[in-house]
């Protein structure tokens, strides 16, 4: 089923309920989820594809994923959270995920902003330059 | 070995250990050269894009949940879920002299094979047009070299002037006329060494051609020697539709730095046809609303902006000029179609190529009453000016009275003095390709024909006559052309060396 005009509306209107305090609630999503499976709309599967897609966009604007080669400390990644918050105006969680292939350094994407003080990146950019 | 080694310690040296900060988002799906994004929140309109691979990319369409870019160059690499970067600049091209005698892409990148281009400054390919303040009236002529142009339709630096006909009409070729004859005019210049002299560099954009076509034109003018003064952007029908959609305004840039360091410049658009298809066929994947004849709604807009961007700007802000002679392809002669009709109502002017005329052997097939220049008699020369006041008015009775003439027998004197005149003026109109002919031998030649010295020459030997007495002129009369091209108008003395040199050529001319 495409996605409609009315279906990406229905969507947001759904998105506005699970929201409470600027901040996206479990809570107030299940209590969505609840009343869509109880009474399920017209093109409910269209529905819910893009209801999970406004969802995973809001939860990623108030998510860090801080990949990182080798360890890093608790305290590095609360201040990492904490000044991002900071800059965002929101409170962002951070994720921590090892990713062997930065070599070395960080890399912290919130949302489509990637932060990358990696070695892999410094070295992909050696190599577009040189190129 | 050594540098290259030196270049790779200083890159290394360059690098920066800091975070860098950029705006990504994800390929959602992608085909046709165009890509559909998500994620790319910062993204501009128009802004450039950075694919895997350092394919680069245009966003043209920024929508609620994802953004349409079409991409430029190959794309058969790319797949769903690679990453897009945002680069926050405009799609920018190198400018400058060292251009000159090359071919490029779309994208300004060379594809003759003599090597990279030296250039160090860059211009962004969409620009703002010079406003009302910066801008100054054409008042300087740029010649052709075609003397039905030149005499009838002139055109001045700064003007836009559209050249509209059928296929296989001879659209290109006066184009090309008009670049070799830049180039012939910027050689007499500099060698006499006039601070005055202003170069016209030429500027050639082939949209959607075959690539045979543009080697083709390379060769002309390599040939012609007119390459030295030329760019030639190409944008082939291989291409993708976004690289023939980029190309002239790519070409307007490399124009725009002329213009713009007091230069003077020429770019020819060939053609603004094959341009909106190709804006279309994009439009069309980016599923944008279609209006008439499926182009999209701001197909005005599209051609507008391109040619508002020729001009000629005033003292304080460089003096220098951008003259457009876009090409537009007709059918069946129809003018009133939708894109003809757009770049008419655009340009300063047309000149239209009637099949009719090329078929009957009359090359420049100009159409003497389809066609105009609103501003170029301004900047038209005086000498010019002088000899060939009457002519377009004079040829546009013969073609009334010619097509009447064929149902009656019995003329008039008057009437058959002037279809007599009429068919040699159409004789002495009669160019061939490539072999343009300077403003001082037009002004000669077309004196004596406003002086009647034709007049007793048989009208089938009307093109051996002219070019017998241009011939005359340029090996035997050399300083009275150089007279008439300085002196610019015809005084007193001018007229009695022209009537000598006349009556010394007459008896030449058997």
């Amino acid at each position: 089923m495409k996605q409609t005009k009315q279906i990406k509306e229905f969507a947001k209107q759904l998105l506005k309920m699970s929201v409470e305090g600027g901040d996206l609630s479990a809570d107030r999503v299940d209590g969505v989820l609840k009343v869509l499976d109880k009474n399920p709309p017209r093109h409910h599967i269209a529905v819910l594809k893009a209801y999970l897609k406004l969802i995973e966009r809001e939860v990623a604007k108030s998510t860090a994923i801080i990949s990182h080669a080798g360890a890093i400390g608790a305290s590095s990644v609360e201040l990492i959270s904490k000044q991002l918050s900071a800059k965002y105006g929101r409170s962002i969680a951070p994720i921590t995920r090892e990713d062997p292939s930065l070599i070395a350094g960080l890399r912290v994407v919130v949302d489509c902003d990637v932060y990358d003080s990696s070695i892999s990146n410094v070295l992909s950019t050696l190599e577009s330059s040189l190129s | 070995m050594s540098s290259v080694i030196e270049q790779i310690e200083q890159q290394i040296a360059n690098l920066q250990t800091k975070a860098v900060a950029s705006n990504t988002g994800k390929i959602l799906k992608i085909g046709d050269g165009v890509a559909k994004i998500d994620g790319l929140s910062n993204v501009m309109y128009n802004e450039m894009i950075v694919f895997p691979g350092g394919t680069i990319g245009i966003a043209l369409n920024l929508e609620e949940d994802e953004v349409g870019a079409v991409v430029l160059g190959e794309s058969n690499h790319l797949k769903q879920g690679d990453e897009v970067k945002c680069t926050g600049t405009l799609l920018s091209v190198p400018v400058g002299k060292g251009l000159l005698g090359r071919v490029v892409d779309a994208l300004g990148q060379p594809v003759d094979g003599k090597g990279a281009i030296e250039s160090t400054e860059t211009y962004p390919v969409e620009r703002i047009a010079p406003g009302i303040i910066e801008r100054k009236s054409v008042d300087q002529p740029l010649m052709t070299g075609i003397q039905a142009i030149d005499s009838m339709i002139p055109i001045g630096r700064g003007q836009r002037e559209l050249i509209i006909g059928d296929r296989g009409t001879g659209k290109t070729t006066i184009a090309i006329d008009t670049i070799i004859n830049q180039a012939n005019i910027n050689k007499v210049g500099i060698a006499s060494g006039d601070p005055d002299f202003r170069p016209v560099y030429s500027i050639y954009v082939a949209i959607g051609q075959k690539n045979s076509n543009v080697a083709r034109t390379l060769g002309v003018l390599e040939e012609k020697g007119a390459l030295e003064y030329t760019i030639i952007v190409s944008a082939p029908a291989a291409d993708a539709a976004a690289n023939q959609y980029i190309a002239p305004y790519t070409g307007a840039a490399i124009g725009e730095w002329f213009m713009a360091n007091g230069m003077d410049a020429l770019i020819v658009y060939d053609d603004l046809s094959k341009h909106a298809a190709a804006y279309r066929q994009m439009s069309l994947i980016l599923k944008r609303p279609s209006g008439r004849e499926a182009y999209p709604g701001d197909v005005f807009y599209l051609h507008s902006r391109l040619l508002e961007r020729s001009a000629r700007v005033n003292k304080d802000n460089g003096n220098g000029s951008l003259t457009a002679l876009p090409i537009i392809e007709t059918l069946a002669g129809d003018l009133a179609a939708y894109i003809p009709t757009n770049v008419i109502s655009i340009t300063d002017g047309q000149i239209f190529l009637e099949t009719d005329l090329f078929n009957q052997g009359i090359r420049p097939a100009v159409s003497v009453g389809l066609s105009v220049s609103r501003v170029g008699s301004a900047a038209q020369q005086k000498a010019t000016k002088q000899v060939a006041g009457k002519i377009k008015l004079e040829l546009a009775q013969f073609r009334e009275l010619a097509a009447f003439a064929q149902f009656g027998s019995d003329l008039d004197a008057k009437t058959k003095a002037q279809l007599d005149r009429g068919a040699r003026i159409v004789e002495l109109f009669k160019q061939p390709a490539f072999n343009p002919i300077p403003i001082e031998q037009q002004v000669g030649v077309l004196w004596a024909m406003q002086n009647n010295v034709f007049d007793d020459i048989d009208v089938s030997k009307m093109v051996d006559a002219s070019n017998s007495l241009r011939d005359f002129l340029s090996s035997r009369k050399e300083a009275l052309l150089t007279s008439i091209r300085e002196k610019a108008k015809i005084d007193d003395d001018l007229t009695a060396q022209l009537k000598a040199a006349v009556e010394e050529w007459k008896p030449t001319f058997a």
